[in-house]
């Protein structure tokens, strides 16, 4: 005798899934986006979740992806298979997202920053720079680049450092 | 920190001031502060590495050795302009402190040091060229530079002078030196070292100063001072 599915089980997997993702992949840039105040608790509770969104996210779409499996197997009509195809490949590309860097994505970083003379740098000498000094070595970051990129990862004298602007 | 080396990448913003995420723990940190704010090194504070806001030519002069951050060249169609700062006062802001009648994008150059702090507006600073004042009850100098738009701040102390020496601005026609105290008579250049008289050899104490808009400064200093504004 054959077993009735357990559809339902799969319906409220595949939704609890969706809504986890979304919930990890919209709340944080709701709260952190330009232009808006941002409130200490709802901040703090972004960032919590900005944390935890790649686990969060790799376990909602592995449990979307094996309800999806069951379910299919279960249920042989065509719009239902569609619907639940649909709702665990959004569940995955909500996943795919949560690894989006969107600030980096407006600010492109530098990941290999590179240094020229102080006599061979061409640029307008009214340019302002950020100047630190470690040792003998003497470093300058023109605010026209750090301004774009925001953050330099660099070692002066074998001291790490992180110039921000 | 905390015995590892930390990479930082931009990760959000906080009331238009940016946060950085690092790679090994995933902790996220205040720009301004270089605070912590959240994840497993929360409450950790970076070290500040003092740092000057120079123009190219006067930071070349002083250190003819040093190297620049070359430019990424895919990514120089978005690099500022040269007024930044200034274009950006048109942009809104999401707080406001509109006490003292500054607006929430005026410019401040601001000093922490000896537990308090205080402002000084920009402008102000550059129409005054040479500002003798104090922050937590100790006197410091803050000197525009010979270029007319540098600034740095100093502790106003000479090692063998008692008190607070005056300190003079010097004309144009002076070579290299920029300032001259009342109480030895040397002449002091801008990186606050005296470079004749009897103080020659020694140099000043610098104090870290941030440029920064008003707004910003009083979010993370509420309880600053502001120079020539009575509390």
């Amino acid at each position: 005798m054959r077993v009735q599915p357990p559809r339902r089980r799969f319906i409220f997997v595949l939704l609890v899934s969706l809504t986890l993702s979304l919930i990890a992949v919209v709340y944080p840039v709701y709260v952190i986006r330009p232009f808006r105040t941002q409130g200490a608790r709802e901040l703090a509770a972004a960032l919590v979740v900005m944390r935890w969104r790649p686990a969060i996210t790799v376990i909602s779409a592995l449990a979307a992806l094996a309800m999806l499996a069951g379910y299919w197997r279960w249920e042989l009509r065509r719009w239902p298979r569609i619907l639940a195809a649909a709702g665990a490949g959004l569940v995955c590309l909500l996943a795919a997202l949560a690894r989006v860097n969107i600030y980096e994505l407006m600010f492109h970083p530098d990941t290999r920053p590179a240094f020229l003379a102080a006599s061979q740098v061409r640029l307008d000498g009214r340019e302002k720079v950020i100047a630190v000094k470690i040792g003998e070595s003497a470093r300058a970051y023109p605010i026209r680049a750090i301004s774009y990129h925001h953050v330099i990862n660099d070692v002066v004298e074998r001291v790490a450092i992180v110039a921000t602007y | 920190m905390a015995g590892l080396r930390l990479t930082f990448h931009l990760a959000g913003i906080n009331n238009q001031n940016f946060l950085m995420r690092d790679d090994q723990t995933g902790s996220y940190w205040q720009q301004i502060s270089g605070l912590a704010v959240a994840g497993p090194l929360r409450g950790h504070q970076l070290t500040l590495v003092p740092s000057d806001e120079l123009t190219l030519t006067l930071w070349k002069s002083e250190e003819p050795r040093g190297t620049v951050l070359n430019d990424v060249p895919q990514y120089v169609f978005g690099y500022a302009k040269r007024d930044w700062d200034v274009r950006m006062k048109r942009a809104p802001t999401v707080i406001d402190f509109p006490e003292h009648g500054l607006k929430a994008r005026d410019l401040m150059l601001g000093v922490q040091a000896f537990g308090a702090s205080r402002a000084f507006p920009y402008e102000q600073v550059l129409r005054e060229k040479l500002i003798k004042d104090r922050v937590g009850g100790e006197p410091l100098l803050i000197l525009v530079g010979p270029d007319g738009e540098s600034v740095r701040a100093f502790r106003d102390r000479i090692a063998g002078v008692n008190g607070a020496p005056d300190f003079y601005r010097l004309g144009v026609d002076q070579p290299d030196a920029v300032m001259m105290d009342a109480a030895t008579g040397s002449r002091w250049n801008f990186q606050g070292c005296a470079l004749s008289g009897p103080a020659k050899g020694t140099c000043l104490e610098r104090l870290t100063m941030l440029k920064d808009y008003w707004f910003d400064w009083r979010n993370y200093n509420p309880k600053t001072s502001i120079y020539g504004i009575k509390p």
